[in-house]
């Protein structure tokens, strides 16, 4: 029949003419890496950070050598947070250009959704997710998410509001599953007896979001409560201010970066938010604002673009000590280049390296956090802080050491 | 329905029926439903953060600006890419759209990049109404758009190219005949639907954040809106724009506002169930 | 390469059947369905949910997703049978963010936004793991075949004519009545039908879905692979749904070459493409790279 032939030969010479295995797939002697981020869609502010400190990190080791005297081959593909369109990258990423390793993704049904073909395929993941089903779904233990799980972001950040007294909240969170499993936390530590009224959630990409601030302050709750990414939460909080609430408004950190300041201007005064910190005097974290070309502001930056540069380093940290791509061999390298004491603490890859190379055992401390991994591959929690927007400046307010 | 229910329902329907006017004009004249005006709001947007934010114009100058700009662009896609197809059906040339909207909303991000951004421009405290809260600036995008609606009204009823813009809607062959050229008039139409979609990008701009996503998310309300008031009027798409409006905010009355989006989908059904025309539709236009 | 190219074909037999099934609902009841993306996550969660949380056997399991598809299919052709192609885009793309949305929200049920891992696959415990996408392959290409004929025999039966060839005049079509009413909500549950299918075989597939893959945009692509093969034309249905395919995914490819770019706007570059080969296929090939064979009288 000539359908048959007709959509294959299509399928077949559209994808084949196009393919010469020397260029796509890595020289055999290269080290292949994917890197998923979401550069479009609703995790498209933060995508393009990730892959960039990727790519900083590939090229910085390149230039000195590699890593086993191979090249490192960086292979970028856009997940669109969209996990339809991210299985099929993943899918190129894993039998084309034959990856040991898919790195970046930022929305939990991404990494989730790429899982089962990572997963037989032998591949390594690292991810900034938030779903506590990622741990369970890792049935190899090849999966290291490089984020703490947000209901201890939830309960961290309401420990840290408590203490400020106030009496009354009211709660609404981002339809998606970091956002509500942080709500959940909070909640825990707040007590039902200081929420007013039933928390809710709203979806983000409306047209508005009036109705859902006017139920939010329906009550006048002394705070409010909505984690969030920046983009709805920009929307929500000019909202907010626009019907004359003149609470205290507490979120993340990721929704009060730069975009939201310059968005909101002066009246961004006064939010609060909250976020898991490296030291921010942490040596590491100082590198990377210097290789990210960033001043140092006292403000969490790039909160996930430091998180890439960690998951990169880690990574290669973690081939070098292997002495293989075998990814069983890297997963088990990794907890030991990253997790444990009575190690030499360094900051970056080159140092890294150095010692490896020198015999010694390391324990890479990250621009993102300390990185200690449970046995689960999630990324103990890390140093929590809470800070206030004053004259456009975060200004801390306290720290939790977790 | 509280007093602020019904002033957010109003600031909803007034960012909305703008763009659902300018929609059922084009549909008019054009025969298809333009998927495109999502990339055309954004546009809209962007132009007027340039203007105002990067080149240092005042709101209304950039508001201008952007309309202008807006109106090339919808002219500009009319001219390289719908009109060579205009003899294709309208499912075509739907899909089509798509595309533009697409590559519009990419070039964007090619641009500026996924970043959220706004207006120089200060957010304002609310005057008080009784117990509810509006502001100044949600006042004049209420006000703008009555003006628009007005002189749009006066447009297609009292002037001569309004009413050849009507007669190429309803009859092209006659209006030939008639002596309207009818290129020309849809030229003209493609330029003013395209302010209007700039003006759009303003208030959305203004409303909401900037980003490359923001006219994609008004898409479906400004679709509800035209289509509930009957495609191919654009008084019907002022009702239509209040009645969506009004519904979005009700939804949290009955059911979590998770559902909002679902509600204005149920009752545009239920409407058209009652009329398949619309609330002022003519009857058919197919092509 | 083979592997990549097994999964590719799999995504572009999923595309064919639901692009098969569209192009049934338009092409013979002239019934315009933006909602595909709705009936997609219906087939998907039914079977999913069913063999999850029910345990009940796979094959049982894509048969309910199959059916609920055939239902939500009556149901939607019954309600809009009087309204207008436009108005039925909205009402239908309403019907597939309601479906949408009620994943989303309901929780308790479908994992919401937690996304909903499926473990249980058709034959899983009998074909191996190597040899299991190449057989799951063989399976979509069966339910591909399947569809094709059902739907070329719909398309070739006398109701088939009669329904096509009045399907942009209502006016003949109120002549013949009831008959032919209850005719085009059959048939546009048959195209239901193959949606819930595909839905399914998707959700077993990848494994784990989550309502972020239901998007609008999915039926976007579905109706291009219709417009760009063809409307109307079954051929030409599956040459559009594997057009389509190596356009999003041939794209990705140039990144791998070109390195001067950033992620994003690399990003940005490619879905512009994909745009301009859109556009352009239907400038140079309006009707479709297989239009629909001319009206014949004497067909056999």
């Amino acid at each position: 029949m000539n359908t048959t032939f007709t959509r294959r030969a299509v399928l077949a010479s559209g994808v084949a003419a196009l393919m010469t295995p020397s260029i796509l797939r890595a020289q055999e002697s290269d080290i292949a890496i994917g890197s998923l981020t979401p550069n479009t869609g609703g995790g498209g502010p933060f995508g393009p950070n990730i892959t960039a400190s990727h790519k900083r990190v590939a090229e910085a080791v390149n230039a000195a050598g590699g890593i086993l005297g191979r090249q490192v081959r960086l292979f970028q593909e856009n997940s669109e947070t969209n996990p339809e369109t991210a299985v099929r990258a993943a899918d190129k990423l894993i039998n084309v250009n034959q990856v040991i390793a898919i790195i970046g993704t930022f929305s939990s049904s991404v990494t989730l959704g790429i899982m089962p073909k990572c997963q037989s395929a032998d591949v390594i993941q690292m991810c900034t997710s938030s779903s506590s089903d990622i741990p369970i779904a890792d049935e190899k233990g090849l999966v290291f998410n490089f984020q703490p799980l947000s209901p201890i972001w939830g309960r961290a950040i309401a420990d840290l509001v408590l203490s400020r007294g106030i009496e009354s909240y009211a709660l609404m969170a981002l339809n998606n599953d970091f956002t509500r499993s942080m709500m959940d936390g909070f909640m825990e530590r707040v007590g039902s007896n200081a929420i007013i009224q039933e928390p809710f959630y709203y979806n983000a990409g409306q047209s508005s979001y009036r109705s859902e601030v006017t139920q939010l302050i329906e009550k006048s709750p002394k705070a409010v409560f909505i984690p969030s990414y920046v983009a709805d939460f920009t929307a929500v909080y000019k909202e907010l201010y626009r019907q004359g609430y003149e609470g205290v408004v507490i979120t993340t950190s990721l929704s009060t970066g730069a975009q939201f300041k310059e968005t909101v201007g002066a009246a961004g005064d006064g939010v609060i938010h909250g976020f898991p910190v490296p030291a921010l005097s942490s040596p590491a974290y100082k590198q990377y604002l210097g290789e990210a070309g960033l001043e140092d502001t006292g403000s969490v930056q790039h909160p996930f673009g430091t998180a890439g540069r960690d998951q990169m380093t880690a990574l290669l940290l973690a081939v070098e000590r292997a002495g293989t791509t075998d990814s069983a061999a890297v997963a088990r390298a990794i907890w030991d280049v990253t997790t444990g004491d009575g190690k030499t603490t360094v900051y970056n890859l080159a140092d890294g390296l150095e010692a490896l190379r020198a015999g010694e055992e390391i324990n890479y401390s990250g621009a993102s956090g300390s990185l200690e991994f449970d046995a689960e591959g999630s990324v103990l929690g890390r140093d929590f802080q809470l800070s206030e927007i004053r004259d456009g400046q975060d200004v801390v307010l306290q720290r939790l050491e977790l | 329905m509280s007093l602020q229910m019904i002033i957010n329902a109003l600031v909803n329907a007034a960012l909305i029926a703008p763009p659902a006017m300018a929609f059922s004009l084009l549909f008019g004249i054009l025969r298809f439903p333009n998927f495109a005006i999502g990339g055309y709001i954004t546009v809209g947007a962007f132009a007027a953060y340039t203007f105002n934010v990067v080149f240092g114009l005042s709101l209304p100058l950039a508001a201008a600006g952007a309309m202008a700009f807006t109106a090339l662009v919808v002219w500009g896609t009319h001219i390289i890419v719908f009109r060579p197809m205009q003899e294709q059906s309208a499912i075509t040339l739907l899909v089509v759209s798509m595309a533009v909207t697409l590559i519009l909303e990419n070039v964007i991000r090619f641009f500026f990049s996924s970043d959220v951004r706004g207006f120089d421009i200060p957010l304002e405290r609310p005057w008080k109404v009784m117990n509810a809260h509006i502001t100044p600036e949600q006042l004049q995008i209420i006000a703008w758009s009555l003006v628009i609606g007005v002189s749009l009204h006066l447009l297609l009823a009292h002037t001569r190219i309004g009413r050849a813009m009507r007669a190429v809607a309803d009859n092209p062959m006659l209006a030939a005949i008639r002596g309207v050229n009818a290129a020309r008039v849809t030229a003209f139409t493609t330029a003013v639907c395209g302010a209007l979609f700039g003006l759009t990008g303003v208030f959305a701009g203004l409303d909401l954040v900037i980003e490359p996503l923001v006219g994609w998310n008004l898409t479906i309300p400004i679709f509800a809106a035209a289509i509930l008031g009957g495609i191919g009027s654009p008084y019907g798409a002022i009702l239509g724009a209040l009645l969506v409006g009004l519904a979005e905010e009700a939804t949290i009355l009955v059911l979590p506002s998770t559902y909002k989006v679902a509600v204005g989908f149920v009752i545009i059904a239920v409407l058209l169930l009652l009329r398949p025309q619309g609330l002022f539709g003519t009857a058919e236009i197919k092509k | 390469m083979s592997a990549y190219l097994i999964s590719m074909s799999t995504f572009v037999g999923f595309f064919m059947i639901l692009a098969l099934a569209l192009n049934l609902q338009w092409g013979i009841t002239g019934m315009v369905n933006f909602g595909v993306a709705g009936f997609y996550a219906l087939g998907a969660y039914t079977s999913g949910l069913l063999a999850v949380k029910l345990g009940i056997p796979v094959g049982l399991a894509i048969l309910a997703a199959c059916l609920a598809g055939m239902s939500m299919g009556a149901v939607v052709a019954l309600l809009s049978m009087r309204l207008r192609e436009d108005f039925l885009a909205i009402v239908t793309l309403g019907v597939g963010e309601i479906i949408r949305l009620i994943v989303l929200n309901e929780d308790e049920i479908t994992e919401g936004p937690r996304g909903l891992r499926i473990d249980a696959q058709p034959f899983g415990t009998l074909v191996g793991p190597e040899l299991y996408p190449v057989f799951y392959l063989g399976l979509v290409a069966l339910c591909v075949v399947l569809t094709y004929v059902v739907c070329e025999s719909i398309r070739r039966a006398p109701m088939g004519r009669t329904l096509r060839a009045i399907r942009e005049d209502d006016v003949v079509a109120e002549v013949l009545g009831k008959n032919v009413f209850l005719h085009r909500v059959c048939i546009f549950a048959v195209g239901g039908f193959f949606m819930g299918l595909a839905g399914a075989l998707y959700a077993h597939y990848v494994q784990n879905i989550s309502p972020e893959v239901f998007m609008p945009v999915l039926a976007m692509f579905i109706w291009m692979s219709v417009i760009v093969g063809g409307a109307g034309n079954n051929r030409g249905i599956l040459l559009g749904a594997g057009t389509v395919m190596v356009f999003l995914e041939g794209t990705r490819f140039i990144g791998d070459f070109v390195d001067v770019l950033d992620a994003e706007k690399m990003s940005a570059l490619r879905i512009i493409l994909i745009g301009l080969l859109l556009i352009l296929t239907l400038r140079l090939r309006p009707r479709g790279l297989l239009p629909e064979p001319k009206f014949r009288v004497n067909s056999n």
